[in-house]
């Protein structure tokens, strides 16, 4: 007997050791992109964790008479048909770890600069059960994000669920970041969840919250655009049970998902792969409780914590009313929409005030900054409605009511005018917006 | 023996192989987890052996060959004199911490309604609201529509409605929530609470963050519910659904994920059927009426969508919010060329009402032209009579906004209640000239100018 045939023994009494504990083995019968088909595994059960070819793992997304498709997760190898499923016997879910704080991390509990494990790791499950209906108090508690735009116009309060709109490049991540830097000992904890954003774009991210100290309170949960599909689209859940945890200690938790957008067509790219019927503009039927189902976690728990999201949705040539825009303003509790024509102009942050709505309006308000709220909103809209029928008239054949209304509108729509991290306290705000509204100044 | 095995799982259906039982559709099949978990289907469609059922909860965790039982009956509700003031689920079932004493139970599905058995009755009902007693007044066993797309204020309209009919009439109610805030429904259930008017409403939660099943079946329990207040009760019920879209958007997810065969834009082939079975059930009846107020959700603010079209095609009027007007700040946000009811007819609201709606709406009409002109040529080059046109056509415009009630922590101003007398001796005297000299401004945001 030779060393060699020593060597295959010893091998195969391990493997065979190493699934002892496992329910089933299957087969590889089919390979389609990320999807593949394994036969043989009678006992698996729906979302069961699934390793095929030895070190990849995907979860079982569908249970045939004959056969199971499993999505894969992580893949570090070559897959073949013929290779080996082994069923785990649990459910597929993620690894977290409490020392994330301060990294980019993935969703099975890796640093992913170093590429290494984190210690006292624990296992998350991708969707936890919805918080009861009559678990849920108001929302009232501002979270301040030091734009006076936001702030003072259209307020986030924690708790609640604000989307921001707009077509590239006009900053809806620097709106999101700003914010994140203004949380800065607020005692809140920021998830930044990235799907399908560039390395180099998450690279400058963690360098420039780093640099203002922002990072210290803040998780970066990533998903790359070549990470496998199914990685991008179980990303955002897990985010969120993440948050859910710390929600359930009595933590507030901002979550920015950035962007949602991505996660639609990613979520349409697997439907379609796996023969599901598709809709409008090919999205599934069910692209509407994709998104119910993750943006309804963010709310103000019984229990005094809460989870705030920011979804990011990028849209094309400024259309708003478009299917997946629509869709998550209709379940989002309100929209900041960014315009590439004021951004243009100069207007810094480019919110876009007669198509912004916040469904909260001022109950997330300070008593003071909601009635100055109130008012500076009422005047801005109405001067931006007549800025437009009058842009042609006579200036001096207008009533001196019209003139001076024309006036404030204009300091109000300076005033909002501020530049990156530099946020702006609500004492400031109310002064300056006090003086505008008074038309005391010039 | 049990009644089947599972035989394919995917994410909202299940295939289950029958034993020698006889199963129907609708019919409820379960099965009981190793840990004990119960988790429950509703049968879709059988062919020969086999059964197509739909999960009421998530499928994580089922695998093949788990054995399935039947239960006695379909899906029914728990009902009682004590449903008032209670929160259920899409089920039937209670979550607020309550019981139900000397219960009944009911089943949620019904034979539809004889042509003998529905009564139209005549009592007009108003709202208080302007543009919409103006525009399109209600009537007793009314259906109302209220279509927008995202975010131009269908639920503040909603919740206006409640506070001002409900509060204001003190019918009992229904209020079913389908796929809607779980934030919204709970605040609402809070303010009442607080405001001591939970006595007389029953609410119905199917939230956007449950399955597809759970906000299909919800209207089903509200429906119930209405029912029995209307048949048993012998009441004059207000029914309102917030939001009805929701409803057929969650069977077109399931009739998807069976992979029927869809028509345009995803929707199933039944969808026309779907929406009949509901809402030929809210009618009135000699016993009482149910009259009722429905969100409409537009779907990418294309208001000639099929399942648009074809909830609109079972109401008696509707009111349309549209974007363009929302973006101007004029809240309610309706678009009144797209807003009717059948109670604008001369015979039932009178010559007066019926005139001025006609002459509103002509201003309005050459008003949008006028825009555009003046867009071009500024206001200046315009002939005099259009000038009284443009001016007064904005008067009305800034006349037909109104503070809410519910609305005060946007606008930070009282809610106003405004009769129909003053909305049609308002409306009469800005077009009469009464008011050319005075500032448009002066008509933002108020009640009635008296």
């Amino acid at each position: 007997m030779g060393k060699y045939l020593d060597e295959l023994i010893t091998k195969k009494i391990e493997e065979i050791k190493k699934k002892d504990n496992t329910f089933a083995i299957g087969k590889v019968i089919a390979v389609k992109e990320y999807i593949v088909e394994v036969s043989g595994l009678d006992e698996a059960c729906f979302m069961e964790k699934i390793i095929v070819s030895n070190n990849s793992t995907g979860y079982v997304c569908s249970i045939g008479r004959h056969s199971c498709k499993v999505a894969i997760v992580e893949q570090n190898d070559d897959i073949y048909v013929g290779d080996d499923a082994v069923a785990s016997g649990e459910l597929f879910k993620g690894l977290y770890s409490t020392d994330s704080v301060g990294h980019i991390i993935d969703i099975f509990g890796h640093d992913r600069v170093t590429g290494s494990s984190f210690d006292n790791i624990h296992e998350i499950e991708v969707e936890k059960k919805n918080v009861p209906l009559m678990d849920r108090t108001a929302v009232v508690r501002p979270l301040e994000t030091g734009i006076a735009g936001i702030d003072l116009i259209y307020p986030i309060g924690k708790g609640q669920r604000q989307l921001i709109l707009g077509d590239k490049k006009t900053g809806k991540t620097q709106l999101c970041l700003d914010t994140i830097v203004n949380q800065k000992d607020k005692k809140v904890l920021c998830i930044y969840v990235a799907i399908g954003k560039t390395k180099k774009n998450i690279v400058n991210l963690y360098d420039e919250l780093s640099k203002k100290g922002a990072m210290e309170h803040t998780i970066i949960v990533a998903a790359f655009n070549d990470d496998p599909s199914p990685l991008l689209y179980l990303t955002p859940y897990v985010a969120l049970s993440i948050a859910e945890e710390y929600m359930m200690f009595g933590m507030d938790v901002l979550v920015v998902i950035d962007d949602l957008k991505r996660h639609a067509n990613i979520h349409r790219e697997m439907s379609l792969l796996v023969g599901k019927a598709p809709g409008r503009e090919a999205y599934p039927a069910d692209i509407f409780y994709t998104h119910s189902r993750l943006l309804e976690k963010g709310c103000q728990h019984k229990n005094g914590g809460s989870i705030t999201i920011l979804p990011i949705v990028e849209t094309k040539g400024g259309d708003a009313t478009s299917y997946i825009p629509t869709n998550i303003i209709s379940i989002t509790d309100g929209q900041l929409i960014l315009s590439a024509s004021s951004f243009q102009k100069g207007q810094k942050p480019a919110i876009d005030y007669g198509l912004s709505v916040s469904r909260l309006g001022g109950a997330v308000q300070l008593p003071e900054m909601k009635k100055l709220g109130a008012v500076v909103r009422r005047e801005l809209l109405s001067y931006l409605e007549t800025r437009k029928v009058y842009e042609l008239a006579n200036e001096d054949e207008m009533s001196d009511e019209l003139k001076s209304k024309l006036r404030k509108g204009k300091a109000i729509l300076d005033d909002l005018n501020q530049y990156k991290y530099s946020p702006r306290a609500k004492e400031e705000i109310i002064e300056t917006f006090t003086k505008d509204v008074n038309g005391l100044v010039n | 023996m049990a009644a089947g095995k599972i035989i394919s799982v995917s994410e909202l259906s299940v295939e289950i192989m029958l034993n020698d039982v006889s199963v129907k559709n609708r019919d409820i099949l379960y099965t009981t987890q190793d840990n004990g978990d119960i988790r429950r289907f509703e049968v879709i469609e059988i062919d020969g052996g086999t059964a197509v059922a739909i999960p009421f909860e998530s499928v994580y965790g089922l695998k093949k060959g788990m054995e399935v039982e039947k239960e006695e009956k379909g899906l029914s509700m728990e009902y009682s004199d004590n449903i008032l003031g209670r929160v259920f689920d899409s089920y039937g079932k209670l979550i607020d911490d309550t019981n139900i004493e000397y219960k009944h139970e009911k089943s949620v599905y019904r034979k539809p309604l004889e042509l003998s058995e529905v009564k139209n009755n005549g009592e007009i009902l108003w709202t208080g609201i302007k543009v919409l007693d103006f525009f399109a007044p209600m009537q007793k066993g009314f259906k109302m529509g209220l279509l927008g797309g995202a975010g131009v204020g269908k639920t503040v309209v909603i919740k206006e409605l409640i506070n001002n009919v409900y509060k204001g009439f003190g019918s009992n109610s229904v209020f079913v929530g389908v796929g809607e805030r779980s934030r919204e429904g709970k605040e609402l259930y809070d303010e009442l609470k607080s405001g001591d008017l939970l006595d007389k409403i029953c609410m119905v939660f199917g939230q956007m963050g449950d399955n597809s099943m759970s906000r299909s079946k919800a209207v089903f329990s509200g429906l119930t519910a209405a029912e029995y207040l209307r048949d048993e009760k012998k009441q004059d019920v207000l029914l309102f659904i917030d939001n009805i879209y929701r409803f057929v958007q969650a069977s077109s997810e399931i009739y998807a994920d069976m992979k029927r065969m869809p028509i345009e834009n995803g929707y199933p082939s039944n969808l026309e059927t779907l929406i009949s079975e509901v809402e030929e059930r809210i009618n009135s009846t000699p016993n009482g009426s149910i009259t009722s107020f429905q969100a409409i959700y537009i779907p990418s603010d294309d208001i000639t969508d099929e399942a648009v079209q074809a909830i609109t095609q079972h109401l008696d009027g509707q009111v349309v919010l549209s974007r363009k007007v929302a973006e101007r700040g004029i809240y309610p946000a309706v678009d009144v060329f797209n807003t009717r009811s059948s109670m604008i007819d001369i015979e039932k609201v009178g010559e007066r009402h019926y005139r001025l709606v006609g002459e509103v709406l002509r201003y309005m009409d050459r008003y949008e032209e006028l825009e555009e002109i003046i867009a071009v040529l500024g206001i200046e080059e315009l002939s005099l009579e259009d000038k009284l046109i443009f001016y007064r056509s904005r008067k009305l415009r800034n006349y037909f906004t109104q503070p809410m009630f519910v609305a005060e922590q946007f606008t930070g101003m009282e809610g106003k209640y405004v009769k129909i007398e003053d909305v049609l001796n308002d409306v009469e005297d800005i077009l009469s000239g009464k008011y050319d000299d005075t500032d448009e401004s002066k008509f933002f945001m108020i009640g009635s100018l008296s």
